[in-house]
């Protein structure tokens, strides 16, 4: 099922949620909704669920209008961000919910409804703890139930609002992978939020980086990491080096190097991003466009983390150790840089 | 491993005195106010032998103020059991203008006095109140008669179970009912396999608490009643009556009636807590 997100706009009281957000996902993806808090990622997934409603656009599901439909007839699966699991039923009670709930000639019959929640309980790799209460799981095995219960309802599209936000680090990669292999079997149209840019790349076929309100860009992973389309991207994803420029003829002047931009006849104040990587280091010769001394060195298990005075102000890099160690380079000393690669942007 | 008890924490020890008098003055104070009335009203009622008692409360117009009371109950405590929820439901899952105002609104009967509550009613449909020849015309009595009484009784009871529902369920929010609705359950269902679940302890503590007070009210009823012996009269104003009559043996064995409804109600609420004890670790964050 493909969905279709057309121009929605959403405000509580005089704070605007959504400015206008258009989006579309394909027939199976997985999507992630990256931002930070604030950004509305949360109020497009409701938007999506139809637990809220839009102010104005619309929300298609495989070309249907879902803000005509009742939330109950619309067969959406929802993750919610602290499980909401019914304290009061055990999980296989919670898993067989969505399927008790039907209208009477929808409802699978008794031995129907137990033999999919044990299907769906092997799924999660929950059978043994199908008698237990919501509070004797920890918080990974509620997640899971989470899922499973949203799965029962043979969802057409499958929504997860923070999925893995409440969970300690182990636990979050474990599930993390997990889910991945999931979506590859079930594949199920899918969006999750999520404020954590590791999770949105490492899971996500497209990335919807989001700020204040707005789509800034939609890319597979790679893509928005490779090609930040605004300087809110570059910044938000991955850590890059901020470096102020000037623009004149179509080329960035930044410290020395020269970088060649599409700003059309623009010419003044700019701002570039490298990332950390995309800086070399050298032994200063004497001839050398741009140095800079070094201020400490940081060692981050295969790679070296150097921090740099450049001109009047700091600057990242990330190099190999073992290249590190052959320059033979030392706090305080001075050092040549080459800056590989930069993505520029006109000021806001 | 030997267990810390408390007397092992020197930090924590208070004097011996300091100890006898906390402890003196807490089982006094129970025994002053709870215990000793209680006795007293057991002890009057037997006074002249069990069968003087069971007389006194087969007396015709004792076993009337017993149905009455319990009729009074019957339909009041049903009655704020349902407003009580809608109430908290609303206050719980919604926002909207006016809430706080409405809130306290809530509390009214709790600050005002029982009898201008009657008052009230008496002035509403008294024969000399707005609607009383309205009333009159059509020959249907409220004041001095059973529906009075029930609605005096809802006025007084009226916050129990909604001051005992609402904070739960705001703090319970809308999450699971959320859950619920995403998986296709309609209102009445989201409404019975998840909401009443929730909240079932606090509305049963609400209701006990509503009961008791329902059928000991006196300010308010004794206004809307009119004291009609054998008619309109309930366990607590036939206590006063009989008491006016220095009929004491009479007065304490219908009191102890009373009192014995009470302790029931708390037998109820302790049985229920032993019962499920585990159940309510459970449902419980």
């Amino acid at each position: 099922m493909t969905i279709e997100i057309k121009n929605v706009f959403k405000t509580f009281g005089t704070y605007e949620a959504l400015k206008g957000v258009s989006l579309k996902i394909e027939d199976g993806e997985l999507m992630a909704l990256l931002g930070p808090s604030g950004s509305g990622k949360t109020t497009l997934l409701r938007i999506i669920a139809g637990l809220d409603n839009p102010d104005s656009g619309t929300v298609l599901v495989h070309g249907q209008d879902l803000t005509k439909q009742a939330v109950r007839d619309r067969q959406v699966g929802f993750v919610f961000q602290h499980y909401s699991l019914f304290k009061h039923m055990t999980v296989s009670e919670n898993v067989a919910f969505g399927l008790r709930v039907r209208p009477r000639n929808k409802r699978p019959s008794d031995e129907e409804i137990k033999r999919r929640v044990n299907e769906l309980l092997g799924l999660v790799q929950l059978d043994r703890m199908a008698a237990r209460y919501p509070q004797q799981l920890s918080g990974g095995q509620r997640q899971r139930v989470a899922l499973a219960r949203a799965l029962a309802i043979e969802p057409k599209v499958l929504l997860l609002d923070e999925p893995f936000g409440a969970l300690d680090a182990r636990v979050r990669k474990e599930l993390r992978s997990w889910v991945r292999k999931l979506h590859k079997e079930i594949n199920v149209t899918s969006v999750f939020v999520t404020h954590d840019q590791e999770e949105a790349l490492e899971l996500a076929d497209r990335v919807a980086i989001m700020n204040v309100g707005l789509i800034e860009q939609v890319a597979s992973p790679t893509e928005a990491y490779d090609r930040p389309a605004t300087a809110f991207v570059s910044e938000f994803l991955g850590f890059a080096n901020r470096i102020d420029c000037k623009v004149n003829n179509g080329t960035a002047h930044i410290g020395g190097f020269d970088v060649p931009v599409d700003f059309g006849t623009y010419s003044g104040d700019a701002v570039a991003f490298v990332r950390p990587h995309q800086i070399e280091l050298g032994r200063p010769n004497g001839h050398d466009i741009a140095q800079a001394k070094i201020d400490s060195i940081i060692a981050l298990g295969p790679s070296a983390r150097v921090d740099l005075t450049f001109g009047d102000g700091h600057l990242e890099v990330l190099i190999d150790r073992e290249e590190l160690s052959g320059l033979g380079l030392a706090v305080g000393d001075p050092c040549a840089i080459t800056i590989r690669r930069a993505h520029v942007y006109k000021p806001n | 491993m030997d267990e810390i008890k408390h007397n092992d924490r020197p930090a924590l020890r208070d004097p011996r005195w300091a100890r006898l008098a906390i402890f003196v003055l807490g089982i006094g104070f129970l025994v002053l106010f709870v215990v000793l009335p209680l006795t007293t009203v057991v002890v009057e009622a037997l006074r002249k032998g069990v069968g003087v008692y069971l007389k006194s409360l087969g007396d015709p117009d004792t076993q009337s103020a017993i149905r009455m009371t319990l009729s009074v109950a019957a339909i009041a405590v049903p009655l704020n059991c349902i407003f009580g929820v809608a109430a908290a439901w609303a206050f719980g899952k919604f926002e909207f203008r006016g809430k706080s105002i409405l809130l306290s609104l809530i509390d009214l009967p709790f600050s005002v006095s029982p009898v201008i509550a009657g008052m009230v009613f008496l002035l509403v449909f008294g024969l000399q109140g707005w609607f009383g020849g309205w009333l009159r015309e059509h020959h249907i009595k409220i004041v001095f008669a059973l529906p009075g009484l029930v609605l005096a009784t809802i006025f007084v009871t009226l916050p129990f179970v909604a001051r005992e529902l609402i904070p739960l369920m705001q703090e319970q929010g809308a999450d699971e009912e959320e859950a619920a609705r995403m998986l296709g359950a309609g209102g009445f269902r989201i409404f019975w396999s998840i909401t009443l679940p929730n909240i079932k302890w606090a509305l049963l503590y609400g209701v006990l608490l509503c009961n008791a007070r329902a059928m000991g009210e006196f300010g308010a009823v004794s206004v809307v009643s009119g004291h009609i012996r054998g008619l309109t009269n309930t366990l607590p104003l036939q206590v006063d009556i009989l008491y006016n009559e220095y009929n004491m043996v009479a007065a304490f064995a219908t009191a102890s009636l009373l009192a014995g409804l009470a302790l029931v109600t708390l037998a109820a609420k302790s049985f229920l807590e032993w019962r499920f004890a585990d159940q309510l670790a459970l449902t419980r964050r």
